[in-house]
């Protein structure tokens, strides 16, 4: 890796670091959700720094070629992003149905109150 | 003892009037909710106008989220039996007077209406009776009960279905499954026949092209039901 892209992809990932950390002091993010992409970020930023780091670890768990390496784990861990996603997702559409149901009723029981 | 009828009521503005119209002339004895589902015509304007009993809901939950409304309803005020009445013209209400005096008789906790005991009436088409055989030997398997007509969509609740339902119902295509649920409980499911009439207007919500989709979902949705932990 030449230092040329190691340079731009620094600034690429601490620009969105940047962003990341922005939404979330505007409360356009919760921590929570926004926690798993700050971690990616600092560690492409590590690897970014230290090349050499991703040779060592593709050796060590025995893949041929680190960019392999790369790909494998980026698959993965884009696939638990959705999944956790996806729970989170069942949850909310559950608690918005009860909310609206709830709410439904409340608003016909102050009707018959008020009348 | 407190009946109710739940009317799910999405955009039945040509239809809403002749439901409750019927029900006030052939179920006397049963109180009735309308569950509008949040109508974008003028379903909601029409209800208002008659004074008739109805619960808007905020969202569009879609059919199982509005029946559930209704069984959250029948459960705050305390009613002894619960059944759905959709607005196709389907279901004679006379059956429904049937029913609810089967369910005080025998103290059963849930009554299906099945087209397919005496085989009489509007007998749906081949390829819906094979559908609805095929859940009917699932269930069979799954849990020895014989239901017949596990996709009616005339059921009466007791008491206990009712708090069943209305802390849990499934949000689409809910009949067969929530059987299950009723069965897996440890609930009684008894079937009296019935006459059901070809649908006077709208669709089924079943297409061609949704019926793979409807025997996967249903299918599995038994299956995990089976395999639930209470």
């Amino acid at each position: 890796m030449n230092i040329r892209i190691q340079i731009i992809v620094g600034i690429v990932v601490i620009l969105a670091l940047v962003v990341i950390v922005n939404m979330i002091r505007q409360k356009k993010l919760e921590l929570r959700y926004a926690l798993s992409w700050l971690c990616v970020g600092i560690a492409v930023l590590v690897l970014d720094c230290f090349p050499q780091l991703i040779t060592w670890l593709s050796w060590k768990v025995g893949i041929a070629s680190p960019v392999n390496m790369l790909f494998f784990f980026g698959f993965c861990f884009s696939l638990i992003i959705i999944f956790v996603l996806t729970i989170a997702m069942s949850r909310m559409s559950i608690r918005i149905k009860e909310l609206a149901q709830e709410l439904a009723l409340f608003e016909k029981e102050k009707k018959e109150a008020d009348n | 003892m407190k009946k109710l009828i739940i009317i799910p009521a999405y955009n039945e503005e040509a239809n809403i009037e002749k439901t409750v119209t019927a029900i006030q002339r052939d179920a006397k004895d049963f109180d009735y909710v309308i569950i509008n589902d949040c109508s974008i015509d003028r379903t909601r304007e029409i209800c208002e106008e008659h004074g008739y009993n109805i619960v808007n809901l905020p969202i569009n939950l879609g059919i199982g989220g509005a029946v559930q409304t209704g069984y959250k309803y029948a459960r705050k005020h305390e009613y002894d039996m619960a059944v759905q009445v959709d607005g196709d013209g389907q279901h004679d209400p006379e059956f429904l007077n049937i029913m609810a005096e089967y369910i005080e008789k025998n103290q059963v906790d849930m009554v299906i209406g099945s087209r397919f005991i005496e085989k009489k009436g509007f007998q749906s088409s081949t390829a819906r009776r094979v559908g609805i055989k095929f859940f009917s030997w699932l269930i069979k398997g799954l849990t020895g009960a014989t239901i017949t007509d596990p996709t009616s969509g005339l059921r009466m609740a007791g008491r206990n279905v009712i708090a069943l339902f209305a802390r849990d119902y499934p949000k689409d295509y809910p009949e067969p499954e929530s059987v299950v649920a009723v069965l897996r409980k440890g609930m009684t499911v008894r079937e009296i026949p019935v006459v059901m009439h070809e649908r006077e207007g709208g669709v089924s919500s079943i297409s061609p092209k949704k019926s793979v989709y409807y025997m996967v979902k249903v299918t599995l949705a038994i299956l995990i039901e089976r395999i639930r932990k209470y």
